[in-house]
């Protein structure tokens, strides 16, 4: 019998929207163009070549390497190009993702990657056109909401703010706002005003991010409601604390 | 378990749906999950006004630019909350958040000086040493005499030579040596003046302990001027203490000052009885004792005064602890000596401002006194410290303290970090856990599952060093192989899996106490340190350092060490 990861314990939506984080079964909920994706993350301009750190590797003549056999380069290291970053901000308002889950998609679903996780942002470096794939799915399926989720490289909070009036997640530095309908960011991920309105598309209404959600709330599905991630993870603590009692001599 | 009205409740209402300074913050519920962000930069705060025009002042003055609050991001204005005041968690003192930064802060500075500056320094082995190798006779009298010279040369003074150049009293007037005894018919016969009185100052079961735990041994309170303490270093507390014990010794015991024998001496008054409130760091950190990364959390749990002058209140003597601990651990040591920063301080207030730890902490009481029959009470028939007690109280915990945020907006956009959050929570089933099993590990081992709950309920944690710290934490709180655990109360700053990881040391210190604040312990570690600080005469008071600290923030604080003597009058 083939083996099926399993992923995440728990019985609730929260838990099953976790498993489909993990996984990379997601649904595309909206479309971004690259030049729009290259635009907001501010890292080249729309258009131009990957600035690179090193030649090609089919040029530079690698050493023989058993591991470097085994292991196929990503297209971005094969193509030399720099490490460079996108950086998530969710709402604790049920936006669809957390950290943990942002992380995990990208440490399970692709290659090359290094997720840093935190509490009020989660950012993944790659090679730049890998980090664009990672970003790129984030935030085209439904691990986004562009109301509740925002990229920023920096001046992070208002994950754990309140909503500003009209349901979307404060910015203080105003990257992106919600204009007839739809979200729209005039600046990238720092901040730095870019040369267009890029449409981030609708924000989910209340009812579907409650339903997309990764996150526990008294108010929606209760951490409390799903048992069995409470046992896992007292199991985890004990087994992990059990391991380290061992008296020796 | 009755209903109870959460005790943020008014420190959430004043930040959050109040007017403070003009900040146009008005209406609205503690419950809504929705704001009015009004932008209004720093000219809502009456003390970023002030410090901006402060700025401007100085740069006028000295021709070169200084502080400017629109420097932020390369210039990009920042669209700014609204800022909020903070209460004094066990208190009704609201501040502006930037007069908790401890450089702001001058009763926050005065307890690391009152730390830092203070040794113990045993009497017996030098009395010992007077009459068996000098042959001098020790008496009530020459004991006497003896603190009457210290206490003129601490400070600076001279005494076997002529009057020479000695500080002015007036600048280290908050220097002083007292000791204390547990011999009751020795104390009884110094003069009251030098005593710290143990009978006076603890209860008498308190009383009972620390006697029975120094015996009959007399010891010396030594506090150093903070002046001297702040221009030299934690390092220099005991050597200053050496030479002006030495000095004194030779003076009132009318000693030869250069016999050999006196070297016997030297070394008996000054090192040998010796007790350091912290202990050195290895080179790579570099820092001497009497600096706060070698300070133990039995001893931060022993400093802080509030298990003898609230003993009833178990929980509130742990609460000061994390306070002190977090305000010392967080804001001085990790903040500013380790990191080079500026302070941390928004992760430490987060434990002691706002009453959200103390909301979490007395609601986990409740919860062990009825499940384990009055267990967290002072003196209660302890819980068993077992796996099962920990999971059950440390999930508790921390689950009801995750679902204070997501039902008070307010409450999570004042800990508007997964840090502070964390910290929050953890100290929360960390100290409760203490309180219920009396057992410091059991509480270290809640504070972990605490960080795994919390992690899972909302699919973040801290910053990237909780990943860390806190995930392979749990591993070593039980191993008493020397180089992975040991008892709490002896773990500190420099533990090896705590010494670069903010928000967690003053929850440990929290926790080290609550183990023996629950049974009415004397001390935690060392009645010696407790002895030391058990003093109305040090400008900081220990027993409620979170009053204090807010008492620094409304500029009512009077500290030590001032040089208005010798300079200018503004």
């Amino acid at each position: 019998m083939a083996y099926k990861a399993q992923y995440y314990p728990g019985a609730t939506s929260v838990a099953d929207n976790r498993r489909k984080h993990m996984s990379g079964d997601l649904e595309k909920l909206r479309e971004i163009s690259d030049e729009d994706l290259t635009a907001v993350l501010g890292h080249r301009a729309p258009g131009s070549d990957y600035p690179s750190t090193h030649p090609p590797l089919a040029e530079m003549g690698e050493p023989a390497c058993s591991i470097r056999e085994i292991v196929e380069a990503t297209p971005g290291a094969k193509a030399g190009d720099r490490v460079r970053y996108v950086q998530f901000a969710d709402s604790m308002y049920n936006a669809p993702a957390t950290p943990y889950f942002r992380s995990y998609h990208a440490a399970i679903n692709a290659r090359g990657v290094d997720p840093g996780t935190l509490s009020g942002r989660q950012v993944v470096e790659a090679r730049e056109r890998d980090m664009e794939e990672v970003a790129k799915v984030q935030l085209e399926t439904e691990m986004s909401c562009p109301g509740l989720s925002g990229l920023r490289g920096c001046t992070v909070h208002g994950h754990s703010l309140r909503l500003q009036e009209d349901g979307v997640m404060f910015d203080m530095l105003d990257r992106r706002r919600l204009e007839n309908g739809t979200i729209i960011e005039d600046k990238d991920q720092v901040g730095v005003p870019i040369d267009r309105k890029v449409d981030l598309g609708k924000p989910m209404s209340e009812d579907e991010a409650a339903k997309r959600t990764t996150f526990y709330r008294i108010d929606n599905v209760s951490f409390r409601s799903d048992p069995e991630v409470i046992e896992w993870t007292q199991k985890v603590w004990e087994l992990r604390t059990l391991y380290g009692f061992q008296p020796k001599n | 378990m009755a209903d109870r009205e959460v005790m943020f409740k008014r420190a959430m209402e004043i930040k959050f749906t109040e007017e403070f300074g003009t900040n146009k913050q008005s209406g609205g519920t503690i419950e809504g999950k929705t704001a009015k962000y009004l932008r209004l930069g720093i000219e809502q705060s009456p003390r970023k006004v002030e410090m901006r025009d402060a700025g401007a002042a100085i740069a006028k003055k000295r021709g070169l630019v200084a502080y400017n609050p629109n420097m932020h991001c390369a210039g990009i204005p920042l669209g700014q909350r609204a800022l909020t005041p903070y209460m004094l968690s066990g208190t009704d003192i609201v501040c502006e958040p930037d007069d908790l930064h401890y450089v702001n802060n001058a009763a926050m500075q005065q307890m690391w000086d009152d730390i830092r500056r203070s040794c113990v320094v045993g009497l017996d082995l030098a009395h010992e040493t007077l009459e068996k190798r000098l042959g001098k006779e020790v008496t009530p009298e020459t004991i006497n005499h003896y603190l009457e010279v210290v206490n003129h040369a601490m400070p600076g003074a001279a005494v076997v030579q002529e009057h020479m150049v000695e500080t002015h009293p007036g600048l280290v007037d908050d220097c002083y040596v007292k000791v204390y005894s547990g011999d009751d018919e020795l104390a009884d016969e110094i003069d009251s003046q030098f005593v710290v009185n143990i009978n006076k100052e603890f209860d008498a079961e308190q009383a009972a302990q620390i006697k029975a735990s120094i015996g009959k041994t007399t010891w010396q309170a030594v506090h150093i001027p903070t002046i001297v303490s702040r221009t030299t270093d934690g390092a220099q507390t005991s050597r200053w203490m050496a030479m002006q014990v030495g000095m004194s010794f030779i003076a009132a015991y009318n000693m030869c000052a250069g016999e050999a024998a006196v070297a016997d001496l030297a070394f008996s008054a000054k090192h040998a009885g010796l007790v350091s409130m912290s202990e050195m760091l290895p080179a790579r950190r570099a820092r001497g004792p009497n600096e706060p990364g070698g300070l133990s959390f039995g001893h931060m749990a022993d400093i802080i005064q509030t298990s003898r002058t609230d003993k009833k209140d178990p929980a509130h003597v742990s609460l000061e602890v994390v306070g002190a601990g977090c305000m010392l651990y967080d804001q001085i040591w990790l903040g500013s000596y380790m990191s080079g920063g500026v302070g941390f301080t928004q992760y430490a207030t987060a434990a002691y401002t706002n009453n959200v730890l103390d909301e979490n902490t007395y609601y986990d009481v409740d919860y062990i006194n009825d499940k384990y029959n009055g267990a967290a009470n002072l003196g209660g028939e302890k819980a068993p410290a077992t796996i099962e007690t920990v999971k059950d109280i440390a999930t508790e915990s921390t689950i009801y303290g995750l679902e204070n945020y997501e039902k008070y907006p307010t409450v999570l956009e004042d800990h508007f970090g997964g840090s502070q959050r964390a910290t929050m929570l953890a100290a929360a089933a960390g100290v409760s856990t203490a309180l219920a099993t009396g057992n410091g590990n059991a509480g270290l081992s809640g504070w972990y599952l605490s960080m795994y709950v919390h992690k899972e309920a909302h699919g973040r944690l801290g910053f990237f060093g909780f990943d860390l710290q806190d995930q392979c934490g749990a591993t070593n709180v039980f191993s008493y192989q020397s180089d992975e655990g040991e008892p709490l109360e002896l773990r500190g700053a420099n533990y090896p899996n705590y010494a670069m990881n903010v928000g967690h040391q003053g929850g440990y210190g929290g926790i080290a106490s609550g183990a023996h604040s629950t049974r009415g312990d004397a001390f935690a570690v060392n009645p010696l340190i407790k002895l030391c600080f058990a003093d109305s005469l040090l400008p900081f008071d220990f027993s409620q350092p979170r009053k204090e600290f807010g008492r620094g923030a409304i500029r009512e604080f009077v500290p030590a060490g001032e040089r208005s003597l010798i300079i200018p009058a503004k």
